[in-house]
């Protein structure tokens, strides 16, 4: 596991290369993960393997607290977040602008890294950012608070107990003690409003995406109107789980951002919802009352049959998923 | 099984490399996983990531991971990974991994009479 000290904190990253290796001007793609129940993974399987194989050097790194990265007991900040991006790139020995690509609140760290260190970004890929001018530490914390007190009760310890299995299970767990062991959703109340002067000035290319049902969609058009060089797209029918949902077109469309962006952008054609195995009433922070009653049900009755999350729709600001 | 076992190369060398890689790969799974429910299991070419394992994304992470770091530029697990998505990743049996990185290093060896 490759692992690297940067700001004081050891980093879980994985780098990806196309086989041979990149050309000396690839660009430099530097991943950022979603918030809580994320890590390197949901790039690392979207975007980091597709955009390394098509010629690109690849960044994968897990958020601290996040992953397999150190879990400190504090410095969950924006301001950390950023030293922790810069400490990465010197310790990478990596000193041409990079192309950063963040997912839901990877995205707003993606977005005050371009504001506030544009010498350093290429271009800033943003996916569902969770982007106001005021009061977004005040929604990430409240988002958290929420998100601990859905995973918090004793229907989802039965669930997480019987039900849910290892793999969602540990990402469960390794969340509630994210939450209830860090400083992590307190910190979020010091994050600082974008100024939007330096965004109207931001001399850095923005690709904007959400999905059309996502609940923060009018946040994007607030975005794209302030940021003098935003590509704005809105896939149709997705959601704030854009990236799992419409992997194949994101793939497309960053090959078009990142290696031919003079040709036309690739058209969205809507093929499809997708289920996922991570229980989307956490992100959506409501615990269906029927968890575990199938389980229940089957533990009364002979023929055995074994129970699973009822699946919803919606996301919650900044807290992405991974399973 | 039996349709995995009906695409399997009549050469037996190549049934030697599998069951090397096999057993590699599966000693690399225990250690990623690194749970008392692993080692005493028996990890053949059908086990499932997902069924039978229960892998957490982030440990096929690892143990990619490890299988570069293992079999080196001859397996080009960039390339493996990049079409397919997580879904897919944790679906596959332990023997879609273990034919990949064997044809790839036979695709290296010499050709025999060349």
């Amino acid at each position: 596991m490759a692992e690297v000290v940067a700001n004081g904190v050891r980093l879980h990253v994985q780098r990806l290369a196309p086989a041979g290796g990149p050309r000396p001007d690839a660009p430099v793609v530097v991943m950022l993960h979603g918030m809580v129940i994320d890590n390197l993974a949901s790039f690392y399987f979207s975007l980091g393997n597709a955009l390394a194989d098509a010629g690109c050097e690849v960044v994968c790194y897990d958020l601290r607290g996040h992953g397999k990265s150190e879990r400190t007991p504090s410095g969950y900040g924006i301001a950390n977040a950023m030293a922790d991006l810069t400490a990465l790139l010197d310790e990478l020995g990596i000193d041409r602008p990079v192309h950063l690509v963040g997912n839901s609140y990877g995205a707003t760290l993606g977005l005050t890294y371009g504001v506030e260190h544009a010498e350093r970004v290429a271009s800033l890929t943003l996916i569902e950012p969770p982007f106001r001018i005021e009061g977004l530490g005040e929604e990430m914390a409240r988002s958290l608070t929420q998100v601990l007190a859905a995973i918090s009760d004793e229907e989802v310890e039965e669930w997480l107990a019987f039900s849910a299995g290892r793999a969602v299970g540990r990402i469960m767990r390794s969340a509630q003690s994210l939450l209830r062991d860090t400083t992590i959703s307190e910190d979020m109340l010091a994050t600082t409003p974008f100024s939007p002067d330096r965004l109207r000035t931001l001399p850095v290319p923005v690709l904007a995406v959400y999905g059309g049902n996502s609940e923060i969609i009018e946040q994007g058009e607030g975005l794209a109107n302030l940021v003098p060089d935003c590509t704005l797209v809105v896939l149709e029918h997705h959601t704030h789980m854009v990236l799992r949902e419409a992997v194949d077109y994101l793939r497309e469309l960053l090959r078009w951002w990142l290696l031919r962006r003079d040709e036309p952008i690739p058209v969205h054609e809507f093929r499809g919802g997708k289920t996922f195995e991570l229980a989307d009433w956490v992100l959506n922070r409501t615990v269906p009352t029927d968890l575990n009653a199938e389980r229940r049900a089957a533990e009364a009755t002979p023929a055995g049959a074994t129970s699973q999350a009822p699946a919803a729709s919606g996301a919650s600001a900044g807290v992405s998923g991974e399973s | 099984m039996t349709m995995q076992d009906t695409r399997r190369p009549a050469d037996p060398a190549l049934d030697a490399l599998d069951t090397r890689i096999l057993g590699e790969v599966a000693e690399m799974l225990r250690e990623v996983i690194g749970e008392e429910y692993v080692v005493d299991m028996e990890i053949t070419m059908d086990t499932s990531f997902n069924e039978d394992l229960e892998l957490e994304s982030i440990e096929f992470v690892t143990l990619a991971d490890r299988m570069r770091v293992t079999y080196g530029d001859m397996v080009d697990f960039v390339g493996f990974l990049a079409e397919m998505d997580v879904d897919r990743v944790i679906n596959m049996r332990v023997g879609e991994v273990v034919r990949f990185i064997a044809d790839s290093l036979r695709a290296h060896e010499p050709a025999p009479g060349a």
